[in-house]
């Protein structure tokens, strides 16, 4: 996965292989994703590739990342409180959108979205 | 009636040219993208150094005992002929004619159409139907620098060095059949073959891995982007593309003929 996220860097900024992995591995440390660096996507969960593409999405230059729809990805508000505060450790400095449908409205309404999340 | 065939024949023959404009001005958006410094980064830098891996050098022990096998024995009908019709006195130039020019670089394409060109075709097939493709494209990634850069100047590398090598394996071999059938030493054998040599070889030899080595890898990618949405259409695919790959390669060994024989 590590390698799957250095790409983006290392097409982009033409960052070397090494350091393009070396920030992709800080980036999951961050969430304490760590240990599916190494691993390939059939290996890893729905959740733990949901946060590779978000950490992709993140190293591109577009300034708005919007996410659909989150709430399919939890069994349960603490998961959702878990996934939306990973959320806001990863974001820098984009803004982030969170679409989901109205009838999960509820569960970000609760949540404290920090930093420059919105739950649309 | 008639005027359905006609307008059936027309259709068809624009739908033929605007498919070839197309692949025409694919290849030399691939071309001159081979040129440009920009196209190499990092991670295009790697596939290619992967690609030239599993191209050239995990093929060359099955390529080196190939050349020895076809080279000797191919090399020992040749000098027979030339026995029987008495041009002895000819066998230097024959020898690198054939070999140099004509028989390893159309040998060794074959080899790699058809161990890295399906291979490359089913990839980009693959890649196709399961959208990866449109995937790096919402990243930005360029896939003509990041996916096709790397493996066609891969092919243009593996067809020529291996060309090279097969030439030089199949001359070196085929000493122990003029050793053999006329009693030839090996400073003779030698003194035959440099003296044979002209830089009109070297350059047909290196002109033809270039051409062939493009092909070899330009086509089964073109072929894998025109595969249709499912599963099913990848076999079809490979099949459509190694047709064409093989009318490619029989179409440059004519012109080269042709181009020699003037």
């Amino acid at each position: 996965m590590c390698e799957n996220i250095a790409l983006i860097k290392e097409t982009h900024e033409h960052k070397s292989i090494k350091d393009a992995e070396n920030e992709a591995f800080e980036m999951l440390q961050k969430i304490e994703l760590g240990e599916i660096a190494l691993k390939r996507v059939p290996q890893c969960n729905s959740l733990e590739i949901f946060f590779v593409m978000l950490i992709r999405a993140l190293m591109t230059e577009k300034k708005r990342v919007i996410i659909v729809p989150l709430f399919l990805l939890t069994s349960s508000f603490e998961d959702m409180k878990n996934i939306l505060k990973k959320i806001s450790v990863l974001n820098s400095d984009k803004c982030i959108y969170i679409l989901d449908l109205v009838s999960n409205k509820n569960y970000y309404s609760d949540s404290n979205l920090e930093g420059k999340i919105y739950a649309v | 009636m008639i005027l359905k065939v006609i307008m059936g024949i027309g259709d068809r023959t624009t739908a033929y040219f605007l498919s070839f404009f197309s692949t025409l001005k694919f290849a030399i958006i691939c071309f001159m993208l081979m040129f440009n410094p920009n196209s190499y980064s990092p991670a295009s830098k790697m596939v290619l150094i992967k690609q030239i891996y599993f191209t050239t050098v995990q093929i060359i022990p099955l390529f080196s005992v190939m050349a020895v096998l076809f080279g000797s024995v191919i090399i020992g009908v040749v000098i027979s002929l030339a026995t029987l019709y008495g041009l002895q006195n000819n066998i230097g130039s024959i020898l690198i004619t054939f070999s140099v020019d004509e028989f390893s670089p159309f040998f060794t394409a074959l080899l790699i159409s058809l161990r890295s060109g399906t291979a490359v075709n089913t990839e980009i097939a693959v890649m196709n139907v399961n959208k990866e493709l449109n995937s790096l494209k919402e990243y930005k990634i360029d896939i003509v620098s990041y996916l096709f850069i790397p493996r066609i100047v891969s092919g243009i590398i593996s067809v020529t060095a291996l060309s090279i090598i097969f030439s030089m394996i199949m001359l070196t071999s085929g000493y122990i059949f003029t050793l053999f059938y006329l009693n030839m030493d090996l400073h003779t054998y030698k003194s035959i073959l440099i003296s044979a040599v002209e830089i009109k070889d070297i350059f047909t030899l290196l002109l033809k891995g270039i051409s062939f080595g493009f092909v070899v890898m330009f086509i089964p990618i073109q072929s894998g982007l025109k595969t249709a949405n499912s599963y099913t259409a990848i076999p079809i695919s490979v099949l459509n593309g190694m047709v064409k790959l093989f009318i490619a390669l029989f179409f440059i060994e004519v012109i080269s003929l042709l181009l020699q024989s003037i």
